[in-house]
């Protein structure tokens, strides 16, 4: 244990604390070490912080008036610790309404990074959905619309591009995850004129590696990742083992710190978006877009490690 | 349709265990005092399949008719549909089988009939008892809080066990087995899944 691990760990607990608070103060936000880290969309130079927020099957809670609560709650701490981009789909099921419930219950309609999907087989029926997402999420446009894996994409795609030049929507994306449909994937992001790209990667899903990522780059698109703990077979299968001691080092003290810093020290990265619907996960999840990132040697060395253990 | 073929059906399976029971416990508050209706339902078909009154078969497909309508747009359109994209197509289903019991059973007045072997109509039976008597309490057998207990007539499940075990009992024609079957797999899927 060095120096370096020993502050690593304070500003961790340093962070822990403030969250557990439900608060940041302007003093910590301030703090450059303490502050989570952000990378610029290409398409415009905005910064998103590394961690952003999944909805899928956390926030499909029904009209349940405690667990819409408890989804508020999720949502206070992910903003109190410097998050913004919350991502959802109308295959979700009541997930938008829930996030909508949470962003009015905590005043922040004005104040999130709004990333939504157009999701039907009915190439006339995008815009109408888009619409009714939005009064979902009780906020006055979206900063991104994505095309869900990849349906009925030409209509979809043209439709978002025209919202896009009449200012009803900021980004244009597609996504998909599971490494579903990548070479079509690929075809697209070479042909489209894209700002964001999703899919599934994560320390032991590595194909987007090949081709996804550099072509992203290449492109000038901004990435983001879903599924980076294999909707929670990862810490299922790392629970009982353990940390490395050398973890510390990129300021990681739990598995899935140590799962989404893997993926957001890549380069290529924009945004991970794990999801939860517990406030203790919320904390331990935004943890790992604070600290020291790992450089390619420590990405090799934790596939290693995990690889090992798993 | 090339699109459906790159899913799995845990990918349409977008909630938890909690939240799809919790589902069923709302749904019983929300529905109150609907359960009185529904167990003079059940009563009404227990009377009519061991009492066989002449109006026997038209009895069970009103209340059949009834319950697959009702599950349909109640439980399934209205409640399921809130945390299950799809359940607005499992509605479809419930609707197009009460067009086929009203078919067979009303209009044709087929529910009349009985099946002769006393071992099939003890073990149909048996499992009528339990779609209809057993159900509700499964929720609190198993554990889980008693108000998420499931109903013939009310929830899907106890609603298609019990059809099936009348459509035996009645010795009905394979048509009307279909979208139970299917519904049998489609809900064993979704519990194993969550």
């Amino acid at each position: 244990m060095n120096n370096h691990h020993f502050r690593s760990r304070r500003r961790f607990l340093q962070l822990m604390a403030l969250g557990a608070g439900g608060f940041v103060s302007p003093g910590f936000a301030r703090d450059e070490r303490l502050a989570l880290l952000t990378r610029p969309v290409p398409s415009s130079g905005e910064r998103l912080p590394l961690i952003g927020l999944g909805s899928s099957r956390t926030f499909n809670v029904g009209s349940d008036p405690q667990a819409l609560d408890n989804v508020a709650e999720v949502m206070r701490y992910f903003f109190n610790a410097g998050g913004s981009v919350i991502d959802s789909s109308p295959m979700y099921g009541s997930a938008q309404p829930a996030i909508g419930y949470g962003l009015a219950k905590l005043k922040r309609t004005q104040n999130v990074f709004s990333a939504d999907k157009v999701w039907t087989w009915n190439a006339n029926e995008g815009h109408e959905q888009i619409e009714r997402s939005r009064q979902h999420w009780k906020v006055k446009t979206f900063d991104l619309m994505q095309v869900h894996n990849l349906v009925e994409w030409p209509s979809h795609l043209a439709t978002l591009q025209q919202m896009k030049k009449s200012g009803e929507i900021k980004y244009v994306g597609i996504t998909t995850s599971h490494g579903r449909r990548h070479d079509e994937f690929v075809d697209i992001m070479k042909t489209q004129p894209l700002d964001f790209v999703q899919f599934t990667y994560n320390i032991l899903d590595r194909e987007a590696e090949q081709v996804l990522l550099p072509l992203a780059r290449k492109k000038g698109i901004a990435v983001i990742i879903n599924r980076p703990f294999q909707r929670g077979d990862l810490i299922d299968a790392l629970e009982t083992k353990p940390l490395p001691a050398w973890a510390g080092d990129i300021d990681c003290y739990s598995w899935p710190q140590f799962l989404l810093k893997f993926i957001v020290s890549h380069p290529d990265v924009t945004c991970a978006i794990p999801a939860t619907s517990q406030v203790p996960h919320i904390k331990e999840n935004m943890a790992a877009g604070y600290g020291a990132l790992a450089n390619k040697a420590m990405r090799k060395r934790m596939i290693d490690y995990v690889e090992k253990v798993i | 349709m090339a699109n459906w073929a790159s899913y799995h059906i845990s990918d349409f399976i977008l909630f938890s265990e909690a939240v799809y029971y919790k589902q069923f416990e709302l749904y019983n508050q929300a529905i109150w005092p609907m359960q009185l209706v529904a167990i003079v339902f059940a009563l009404s078909v227990l009377y009519a399949i061991y009492k066989r009154p002449a109006w026997a078969g038209r009895l069970i497909a009103g209340v059949l008719v009834v319950s697959w309508l009702w599950v349909a747009a109640v439980f399934m359109y209205r409640w399921f549909y809130q945390i299950h994209v799809v359940a607005n197509g499992y509605a479809l289903g419930f609707i197009l089988q009460a067009g086929l019991i009203f078919w067979y059973g009303l209009i044709k007045n087929r529910f009349n009939q009985r099946l002769k072997n006393r071992f099939g109509m003890a073990l149909v039976s048996g499992f009528l008892l339990v779609a209809i008597l057993l159900y509700p309490f499964i929720a609190w057998l198993s554990g889980r809080s008693w108000l998420q207990f499931e109903m013939f007539a009310l929830a899907p499940d106890p609603t298609v066990l019990a059809t099936i075990t009348i459509l035996l009992l009645t010795k009905a024609p394979g048509v009307l087995y279909f979208i139970p079957a299917l519904w049998v797999l489609i809900s064993a899927v979704t519990i194993y899944a969550v």
